[in-house]
């Protein structure tokens, strides 16, 4: 490289983005560190350094047992889910039809909207006996099927999953029908002549050049999988019981309901060790896949 | 809305039974006064003498009053705290602005406890009696909360509503009134099954749900999925389970004299939950938010449903059927015993100690509780809480019952949790939907769980 | 013979693709033709549209005081997208063209930032808004906008850059005596524009859609962008039966975007596959 045309002095374009990011962003969650070895209420201006004493409280409490497999649970759904339906709409939609670019927003349309909206939605969907889809099997004339789909305990937290798919699979659909295009036609048609199948250029030859629009799916998915909080708070308060707490959920819980930011803090480095670990771990996998292919 | 956490706490019996005979008793003795203006004349001159004695240097500059609330907007006219009463200050005090901002309760705590941690603080907000979630005492404690004991309308307020407001003899908020918790019912589902009288006693409450029942109506409905409703039967219950046998037992659990495990609350929690053992409770609550349990209500869908007096304009809203409500008490009393309510000091307006215009902020007080100016006025209609102020009545006849059972016999005790550090109470609704869901939980692990929770955030 | 066999087949498609098309948009459709009753009707919102009025949507409007809702919301998204592309462009660019220990650093340093959950360092933020005396009006959430939305924006563009430009324009600039500041406006931004859409539309949208850190700086409801007004009613108990009006909200709520995407459309989806196909 050019020693003279890219110089250090370049730097300086990064100081405005990076000041920014540093007194908003890093700096605070540096004090989130402080903040979980003390009993600060987030409210009252002194605290007391009380050691690790948050941790061992959160240690055996059942709450972060449940927030962290609510979580993953949450994250390994839609991650898989929304990623195969996503790839099987991409499939789909990049078949040779007219009007592709229509059924392409139609997919897309959800992720435009709110979460504030989307749970407001879905809360009449999935309301029991005169929700959306309770009324719809009631004129099938369907009985038997227990439609209390936010307020039982089994089924609470597949339906906010079910929201979070279907808000996002628009994104996920429309990079990988970007991956697809990508894939050279000559490839495609080299592949036919050696008599390969259906399955088998999908197989060999779509799939391993699809690798990084699954990386960036996934990692995104992974991501936003672990962060879930919104549809908790919007649908379902956490609720019933604890059946919907997501770590961030329970945080927020923590820090703004029982005032015990210390706490919350605490368990907030907890999730922020798991989230950084799980994608870490995704991340390298996948680079790696990427590369190997 | 919710307002749920409107309550209040260490009402002694007789101090409440006291607020409200002062209240509307005198309503009924000095109401041609009060009309007159002669009980209110004296705090609003001297609200006007303190307006106009520092006018000089505050009418000259713009102030701009900011303040924060919860609840949510009024359907259709004007509401009161975002259009009412900006534009009844800016009248009276041309040069003040106030802009307010109202926040579902939630988002109310989050957005207000940040901001007051902030020092960027809102010049009014809403406090709560005693304990509870942004609880007098603990903003009184924090300073965020300036003390309001020299303004001069105090005489006119009950005494239970100024000292709920109160720490360490100073007071902190002014409270919108008192707040009831109770059944509402449809008078009409309750002839059609054939409940000739309102149940007086627990037994009594039990056979009229059967009948409803047995008639094909649902007894209750509750939106459990917004857990904070759970409150709201449970709190009458403990008012007759736990409170008679032992009006001090809050206090005794600061010093682990008493326990949640005790007899009392294991029995209110049973109670509890034999309405929804015995499928009184429609049977999907878990799924159902509060708005659309008073959907139901309000359709004709169910016989009943526990809140309090503020959410009257949400049950007397225009269903799909037509029929009369009415109000009592849970009665969690056994046969024999009175019935005990469950009343409390509602919310009310502090303003900020770290405000830069507290001058200001308090005369906008003065003028607005000084009984007879256009914003009192304005104030007085659209407060949904049984007044406590000198010469006002309850907006709705629904309640007299109700109140008068409390005057004349002073059986009502406080919502538990305005005794509890907030977070007791998230517990009990956690555990307690359990056991709605229909898990094994008991009674008796509730009462552990809020137990623990307790003695963790009791400090 | 493979004609209609061909025709067939793609026949079939359609109908596939129509019917999967219409179970994702079937909740969309009842939110529209409950949107479309008067508040006080109240039939199975299956039957649908049984009624055309825009009483609903009168009072959703004035509920939310919605040209003041929208015009808030175009600020608050319009500065903040304007600061995100300069800032994150910028920092980009040293990124994308130094090799060095401190440039990958950096790099992975922005992009970590993407993990981190913006409700659990709230109060954090606030203390440091306070110590550094900014005041808290409607445009301090510009700030929160701009700041979460550096870590995926830098990455975009740093791989834009990367793969996009070719570093020889640049040296022939150089050579033609030109700064690294003229370099960077004059050659490299203009040919970022792809990506420069791409982060507009991404970032745009959850900026134009957040309700979090809106509802905490905002003092006056009337500084309220669409997604605050829109938690008015949130378990509104006030007005339980308005399914109605509340429908007529979340429409008001997304007609804006929609319309967005209606004329963008070909920059939303080319945006979005711009950056992470390259990238």
């Amino acid at each position: 490289m050019n020693r003279a045309v890219m110089k250090k002095t370049m730097y300086f374009f990064v100081l405005p983005a990076l000041i920014f990011y540093l007194l908003f962003w890093i700096i605070p969650i540096l004090k989130l560190f402080q903040y979980s070895v003390t009993d600060y209420n987030g409210y009252v201006q002194s605290f007391n350094y009380i050691g690790f004493d948050n941790f061992k409280t959160l240690a055996h409490e059942e709450i972060l047992g449940v927030s962290i497999k609510n979580t993953l649970l949450y994250t390994f759904i839609s991650v898989i889910l929304g990623n195969i339906i996503a790839l099987a709409l991409a499939f789909l939609l990049n078949a040779n039809i007219r009007a592709k670019g229509l059924y392409r927003s139609a997919f897309y349309i959800p992720t435009l909207f709110s979460a504030i909206v989307v749970g407001f939605i879905w809360s009449y969907i999935y309301m029991p006996d005169e929700g959306l889809i309770a009324s719809l099997l009631n004129k099938l004339g369907i009985t038997g099927i227990d439609t209390n789909f936010l307020g039982s305990y089994d089924k609470s937290l597949y339906s906010i999953i079910a929201v979070d798919i279907w808000k996002n699979i628009g994104t996920s659909t429309i990079i990988f029908l970007a991956g697809l295009q990508t894939v050279p036609h000559d490839l495609i048609e080299a592949g036919k002549i050696d008599g390969a199948g259906r399955w088998n250029l999908v197989r060999y030859i779509k799939i391993p050049l699809l690798a990084t629009s699954v990386t960036i799916n996934v990692t995104l998915s992974v991501i936003n999988g672990l962060k879930a909080f919104d549809y908790s708070y919007i649908m379902t308060n956490g609720g019933p019981g604890t059946s919907t707490n997501t770590l961030i959920f329970a945080i927020y819980k923590m820090a703004f309901t029982e005032q015990l930011f210390g706490k919350a803090s605490a368990l907030g480095i907890i999730s922020f060790a798991i989230i950084i670990v799980i994608t870490a771990a995704f991340v390298l996998t996948l680079n790696r896949k990427e590369v190997s292919a | 809305m919710n307002s749920w956490k409107k309550k209040v706490a260490g009402i002694t019996l007789a101090s409440l039974a006291v607020a409200s005979l002062s209240a509307c008793g005198s309503n009924n003795n000095n109401s041609g006064e009060g009309a007159s203006g002669s009980p209110a004349a004296s705090p609003s001159a001297s609200a006007s003498a303190s307006a106009s004695a520092s006018a000089s240097t505050d009418t000259s500059k713009p102030v701009t009053l900011t303040m924060l609330v919860s609840g949510s907007k009024a359907a259709s006219g004007e509401d009161f705290e975002l259009d009412t009463l900006p534009k009844l200050v800016k009248e009276k005090f041309p040069n003040v602005s106030l802009e307010v901002q109202k926040l579902p309760d939630d988002q109310y705590y989050t957005a207000v406890k940040a901001k007051l941690a902030s020092g960027e603080g809102p010049d009014y907000f809403l406090v709560f009696p005693k304990l509870a979630n942004m609880g007098a005492i603990e903003v009184a404690k924090a300073g965020y909360a300036a003390d309001l004991s020299d303004l001069s309308f105090w005489d006119n307020f009950s005494q239970s509503a100024k000292n709920d407001m109160s720490y360490e003899g100073k007071t902190y908020a002014v409270s919108k009134g008192m707040d009831i918790l109770g059944a509402y019912y449809n008078k009409d589902l309750f002839a059609e099954a054939g409940i000739t009288e309102i149940p007086k006693d627990w037994p009594s409450f039990l056979a009229a749900a059967d009948k409803l029942k047995a008639a094909g109506i649902t007894p209750i409905t509750m939106g459990d999925k917004d857990p904070w409703v759970i409150q709201f039967g449970m709190y009458q219950l403990a008012a007759n389970s736990v409170y008679p046998s032992d009006p001090e037992f809050d206090t005794k659990l600061q010093t682990g004299e008493t326990h949640f495990s005790d007899a009392g609350w294991i029995k209110t929690i049973n109670q509890y939950k034999e309405l929804y053992d015995k499928g009184y409770v429609s049977k999907n609550s878990l799924g159902m938010a509060s708005a659309q349990a008073m959907q139901q209500f309000v359709d004709g869908k169910a016989a009943m449903i526990f809140t309090g007096t503020w959410d009257l304009p949400g049950v007397t809203a225009k269903g799909a059927a037509d029929f009369e409500r009415g109000f009592f008490s849970l009665p969690g009393n056994d046969a024999g015993q009175p019935v005990y309510a469950s009343a409390s000091t509602a919310a009310g307006y502090a303003i900020n100690a770290k405000s830069k215009n507290l001058d200001v902020a308090k005369q906008v007080f003065e003028y607005m509780f000084d009984g007879q100016s256009p914003l009192f006025q304005a104030w007085a209609a659209s407060n949904t809480s049984i007044p406590v102020y000198t010469g006002l009545k309850p907006n709705n006849d629904m309640f007299n019952d109700v109140l008068a059972d409390i005057q004349s016999t002073g059986h009502a005790y406080y919502f538990s949790n305005q005794m509890w550090p907030a977070g007791v109470s998230d517990v009990m609704q956690t555990k307690f939907s359990e056991i709605i869901g229909g898990k094994k939980t008991t009674a008796e692990d509730v009462a552990k769980a809020m137990q623990a929770k307790y003695d963790e955030l009791n400090k | 013979m493979t004609g209609t066999a061909s025709r067939a087949r793609s026949a079939f498609t359609h109908l596939l693709i129509i019917l999967i098309a219409f179970v994702n948009l079937a909740p969309l459709l009842i939110v529209v033709s409950s949107s479309l009753r008067s508040p006080s009707n109240m039939t199975n919102p299956l039957n649908w549209f049984n009624e055309f009025t825009f009483e609903s949507f009168r009072s959703a409007f004035n509920r939310m005081h919605f040209p003041t809702a929208l015009l808030n919301s175009v600020i608050l998204t319009g500065v903040s997208v304007i600061f995100v592309v300069l800032l994150a462009a910028m920092a980009a660019y040293p990124m994308a063209r130094i090799r060095s220990k401190t440039s990958k650093f950096l790099y992975l340093f922005f992009l970590s930032g993407l993990v981190v959950p913006g409700q659990m360092v709230l109060i954090p933020i606030i203390q440091m808004i306070k110590d550094l005396g900014i005041p808290m009006n409607q445009y301090t959430p510009i700030l929160m906008f701009i700041t979460c939305s550096l870590p995926f924006s830098t990455f975009l563009y740093t791989g834009f850059i990367r793969s996009s430009v070719p570093e020889e324009m640049e040296e022939a600039a150089h050579l033609d005596g030109a700064g690294l500041f003229r370099r960077f406006w004059i050659i490299v931004f203009p040919l970022i524009l792809p990506v420069t859409v791409s982060v507009v539309i991404t970032q745009g949208v959850w900026i134009w859609n957040d309700y979090f850190f809106n509802m905490v700086f905002i003092t006056k409801a009337l500084e309220s962008p669409i997604p605050v007004a829109m938690l008015g009613f949130l378990g509104d108990q006030q007005n339980p039966a308005q399914w109605n009006v509340l429908f007529a909200a979340c429409i008001l709520c997304v007609l804006p975007l929609l319309f967005a995407f209606l004329f963008l459309q070909k920059y939303f989806i080319g945006g979005l596959t711009v950056g992470s196909v390259k990238g």
